[in-house]
């Protein structure tokens, strides 16, 4: 008795954000404001050309790829949590499942869009699949990035089924539309037996088949960098050092979204400070082993000072780079990781300061993965105008590289409306089981 | 074009087949397309002949009123130019060679390669660079354009094959197919390549040219622009712009296959393996393993000393 | 002190005959006596004048500059002299055309880029600044040209070409003795010299060794060409198609299963992998569509 009082509890109140309220309007109507005007930042380009941006001949890639490889990372968190901690029986992280796989998708499909952003001629994308040489890490990283957010879409979308059904009866208030979607896309559950194997083995088969597709997406995405000669990318630890580095930004990211989540959607009896905890040590956990593959990727090529790489290296240690390397180093890694040994630090409001500086930290991170190495070619870099030689993103740029990120935030927003964003039947089936414990 | 294809009267075929000479002798198409001469008129003018280049790549010199031309759209010109760029000159393996010794930074060859493929001032295809390697080994002149390599990183990441190898060496770059993702730029270690960041110079006077994948003219807005060897010279068996612009004898140009070179300067023709042999020739930066067909000969006994005036940019990129 | 001294006194004597030694080099051409004497058997006269005008502008003004106009490449060492200048008139034709053919330090030789006839039309063109010049016509008949035969034998033990060069005159054929004779192979961008120019000798013969390891085309076909050139008979030359070069037939290079070129010849380790993936996934969501069918399928309990 006291157990369909909790659940009948657990389900009011986890669909209780579901519907319009005054503050989601006046979000979103923020969110599509700034994103007009980013995109007509995006049209001045389409019109005028590249030359808009703070590009040119030399460092050809700066924060466009930056931020693609920023998103790409951020995704894979979808995976680690998802996948890895549920195969690994980590119950902890079930309420945070939704969360992870929903930033995996926005973030994830997004990218897509990044990449688009970057083109020259982005009106002749379909000539990657008319003409595409799979002999190209573009056109790998094209299929793979395509099939993650396919198989996270299956991933965010078959656990949500039974939620669904929970969906279109209890919900109140729905227009018929909208109640219909939600049955029709609950595939006529019925909570059987049947049933629950069916999504069961299908989550279970998607949690492993995801995690070698996310490892390729972003294995792939530093292959853009390790696969050429230049010095700073002219590495064998690239693969390894991108996925580390993407859970770090991923787990920032959930904190966030957690935080926000707990507090607008009322939710502090679903996201508690042990999860705050749980998850502040996953955090501290993959920044140490980022700092680990930073410790290989820096101390290596340091070590023999190769001429290209010790150029390289003298620019982002002492040279013209060398407050953003360090404040990006001690600020979104290593100040971060020494806070969150303390148990007072993993609590929701210091945790989500240091989880926005990681995450800034993690943007400037690929920032300075990219465009120093494009400032340092193996030639010297002569006849040509100076902007050519130090590159200054132009403001242009800065909206353009904002706008997807604004478009995540109005998916994960959207996406928090229309779906419970945290698992009920999941809460339930956890809840049930403890009881049973207890008997 | 078309209307005018329309006419079926033959006193216009004269004219109309000038205004196809203007478009380019490109657009005159085929060996098939020449009628070898049966009555051939001695007495008639020079201008009454007009020089095709037939399919088998021979320059033969035929009566205009012979020509019966088979291009008919811009179209059919565009795909025969796109055909015969992508499969380049059957037999030939084109080297240059560059005697560092003898480059005083006239830059002439800058000039003729910017204006033959109507780049911007800051956009080369071949850029004289100002070198040093170390401290106290000598600052030196060098002219570097694509090196054209066997193995090249370039071609390697193209995600749409604009640009390629073709069988005689050149690497080319099609800008109708090109996404402008630049990624050969990332991948090229001699930063060959250049990109159309804005409308390009001329791009109003191109309008109407039909592209032409040997020549890369009309450039292209968004799209990546690169050192061609002069593949549309070298098919009429000219040297290469910046290889006939310099006015020091700096530039060697000829088939790796007949193992000879041309001096661009002198039209002196000698032997490439000697000349590699007898000066000391290497290539740059063997190590990448991207064997380049561009090859050098140091700057030994220079003719011109370095200027004391471009001492201070050579320096800069010492480690 | 003393031993300083003397290193001074060394220094100075020893920069002195440098400079001399310079300036003599910079001022004077070593030109071979019969060379000096060369004269033109062309009339200089306004037209060929104003032809090596647009000669002189397209291949010796980016460094001379303008003849009297002062604007001579000054950055140069030696700094090239004006043309119409005292020093450069008081050369002979001769002198003239030899420095043409050879070149020197900074300045290339022009013989192959500019023939015999248009070099007199450029010096036509620079006696044109020399009020007192007054032109000596060489006595040299160009008709006489059509009278020279040349012939040319290979042997192919000796690897050796022979060249027999004769004038059919009147008095029947007489052997050209002592004319120059060039051999030459035709290349795609211009025609290489084979050894060095070799003078016939008193039966009109002359001998060239030929290298063994010369690129021929598919066959081993050589285009050879030889080059006469005499003070009477001026210049004559025949081509021959002779199989005396190395077969060349090397593979296209894009030829190989290679990662440089298009989809079809892609590596077959990336092919297999890229497709493995793909079908891999293909079977995945197949999977799970089965599966969300069989889902929809099972209403009751």
């Amino acid at each position: 008795m006291l157990t369909q009082l909790k659940i009948e509890k657990i389900t009011s109140d986890l669909l209780k954000p579901i519907r319009l309220t005054k503050s989601f309007l006046i979000w979103m109507g923020f969110l599509g404001a700034s994103l007009l005007v980013c995109l007509f930042a995006y049209f001045l380009q389409l019109r005028d050309g590249m030359v808009v941006t703070g590009l040119g001949d030399y460092v050809s890639w700066g924060m466009y790829i930056s931020n693609f490889v920023f998103f790409v990372a951020t995704s894979l968190i979808g995976m680690l949590i998802s996948a890895v901690l549920s195969l690994s029986g980590q119950k902890w992280a079930t309420p945070l499942a939704r969360i992870a796989e929903i930033i995996a998708l926005a973030f994830a499909a997004v990218a897509g869009l990044v990449i688009i952003m970057d083109m020259g001629r982005p009106e002749r994308l379909l000539n990657v699949f008319i003409h595409g040489r799979i002999q190209s890490p573009i056109v790998w990283d094209v299929t793979v990035v395509t099939i993650y957010v396919l198989v996270s879409t299956l991933f965010l979308y078959i656990p949500l089924i039974p939620d669904l059904k929970i969906c279109s009866e209890k919900l109140e208030k729905l227009p018929p539309f909208a109640r219909n979607l939600y049955k029709f896309l609950s595939l006529n559950w019925n909570n059987t037996i049947e049933q629950k194997k069916l999504i069961k083995d299908s989550t279970r088969v998607l949690a492993i088949f995801i995690i070698p597709i996310a490892l390729a997406i972003h294995t792939v995405t530093s292959w853009l960098f390790a696969n050429t000669s230049r010095a700073g990318w002219d590495s064998t630890i690239f693969g390894p050092y991108f996925v580390s580095g993407a859970f770090v930004s991923g787990c920032a990211a959930v904190i966030i979204a957690m935080y926000f989540f707990q507090k607008n959607y009322k939710l502090q009896d679903y996201i508690t400070d042990f999860h705050f905890n749980k998850i502040g040590q996953l955090l501290a956990l993959v920044s140490l082993v980022y700092l680990y593959f930073n410790l290989n990727e820096y101390m290596v090529p340091g070590y023999k000072m190769k001429l290209a790489e010790a150029k390289h290296l003298k620019e982002l240690f002492s040279g013209s780079h060398a407050l953003l390397f360090w404040s990006t180093q001690l600020l979104g890694l290593i100040i971060p990781i020494i806070l969150l040994l303390f148990k007072k630090m993993r609590k929701s409001g210091p945790l989500l300061i240091i989880a926005a500086f990681v995450l800034i930290g993690s943007w400037f991170k690929r920032y300075i993965i990219v465009f120093p190495t494009m400032e340092h070619p193996f030639l010297p870099i002569q006849n040509v105008p100076l902007n050519f030689k130090i590159y200054t993103p132009t403001l242009v740029e800065i909206l353009v590289t904002i706008a997807p990120m604004i478009l995540v935030l109005i998916i994960i927003t959207i996406l928090s409306k229309i779906i419970p964003i945290i698992p009920i039947h999941e809460t339930i089936e956890q809840l049930e089981e403890l009881e049973e414990n207890k008997k | 074009m078309s209307d005018k294809q329309e006419k079926p009267n033959k006193n216009s075929r004269r004219e109309f087949l000038q205004n196809i000479g203007m478009a380019g002798l490109g657009s005159i198409l085929g060996g098939s397309a020449i009628w070898a001469g049966i009555n051939y008129d001695n007495k008639k003018t020079k201008n009454d002949r007009i020089r095709v280049l037939t399919a088998q790549n021979e320059l033969v010199e035929v009566e205009r009123s012979q020509v019966k031309t088979i291009a008919k759209s811009t179209q059919e010109t565009f795909t025969y130019l796109q055909q015969r760029g992508r499969d380049g000159i059957a037999g030939k393996r084109w080297v240059m060679v560059i005697d560092l010794s003898k480059c005083r930074n006239a830059r002439k060859c800058m000039e003729a390669c910017q204006s033959a493929h109507h780049l911007r001032p800051e956009q080369h295809h071949i850029n004289v660079l100002k070198m040093q390697e170390t401290e106290n080994t000598p600052a030196f002149y060098m002219p570097k354009p694509c090196q054209h390599c066997d193995n090249p990183p370039c071609t390697a990441v193209c995600p749409v094959d604009a640009t390629f190898k073709r069988q005689d060496g050149i690497v080319l770059i099609d800008n109708e197919r090109c996404i402008g993702c630049r990624f050969c730029i990332a991948a090229c270690p001699y930063s060959a390549r250049v990109f159309n960041w804005a409308e390009p110079l001329y791009s109003e006077l191109d309008k109407d040219t039909v592209y032409d994948v040997e020549k890369n003219v009309p450039q292209r807005k968004g799209t990546i622009s690169k050192c061609l060897f002069s593949a549309d010279r070298v098919r009429e068996g000219k040297l290469p712009y910046c290889v006939s612009a310099c006015p020091n004898g700096v530039y060697y140009f000829g088939d790796e296959n007949e193992d000879a070179v041309t001096n661009g300067t002198t039209k002196e023709t000698v032997r490439f393996k000697k000349l590699l042999a007898d000066n000391g020739g290497y290539t740059l930066m063997p190590e990448l393993g991207t064997h380049p067909r561009v090859y050098y000969l140091p700057p030994k006994g220079k003719v011109y000393p370095f200027q004391d005036k471009d001492r201070e940019e050579a320096a800069e990129h010492l480690g | 002190m003393l031993k300083n001294k003397l290193n001074t006194r060394l220094f100075v004597t020893f920069s002195l005959a440098t400079l001399l030694i310079l300036n003599c080099f910079s001022a004077t051409w070593d030109v071979p006596a019969d060379q000096k004497e060369k004269k033109s058997y062309i009339k200089f006269d306004k037209q060929t004048s104003s032809q090596g005008e647009v000669l002189y502008n397209a291949n010796c003004a980016s460094c001379h500059g303008n003849p009297g106009k002062n604007n001579i490449l000054k950055s140069l060492n030696p700094i090239p002299p004006d043309l119409s200048g005292k020093s450069s008139q008081a050369l002979s034709d001769g002198d003239l055309q030899y420095i043409l053919n050879t070149g020197r330090g900074l300045m290339p030789n022009f013989k192959n880029v500019i023939s015999a006839e248009d070099q007199w039309k450029v010096i036509s063109y620079l006696r044109g600044f020399n009020p007192n010049y007054v032109q000596e016509l060489s006595k040299f008949d160009p008709n006489k040209s059509k009278l020279v035969k040349l012939t040319a034998k290979f042997d192919s033990k000796a690897n050796i070409l022979t060249v027999m060069a004769l004038a059919d005159e009147k008095s029947g054929k007489i052997p050209i003795i002592k004319a120059e004779i060039a051999v030459f192979v035709k290349r795609y961008f211009g025609n290489m010299q084979i050894e060095k120019t070799v003078l016939t000798d008193n039966f009109g013969k002359a001998q060239v060794v030929f290298p063994k390891d010369l690129p021929g085309n598919k066959t081993g076909d050589l285009e050879v060409l030889v080059k006469l050139f005499d003070e009477n008979y001026g210049e004559v030359q025949t081509t021959n198609k002779l199989a005396i070069g190395v077969p060349t037939d090397k593979p296209a290079l894009n030829e190989k299963r290679a990662i440089w070129n298009v989809l079809a010849k892609a590596p077959i380790w990336t092919l297999s992998l890229y497709l493995l993936g793909v079908f891999a996934f293909i079977l995945l969501l197949l999977y799970l569509l089965n599966n969300l069918r069989k889902l929809y399928n099972s209403k009751t309990i």
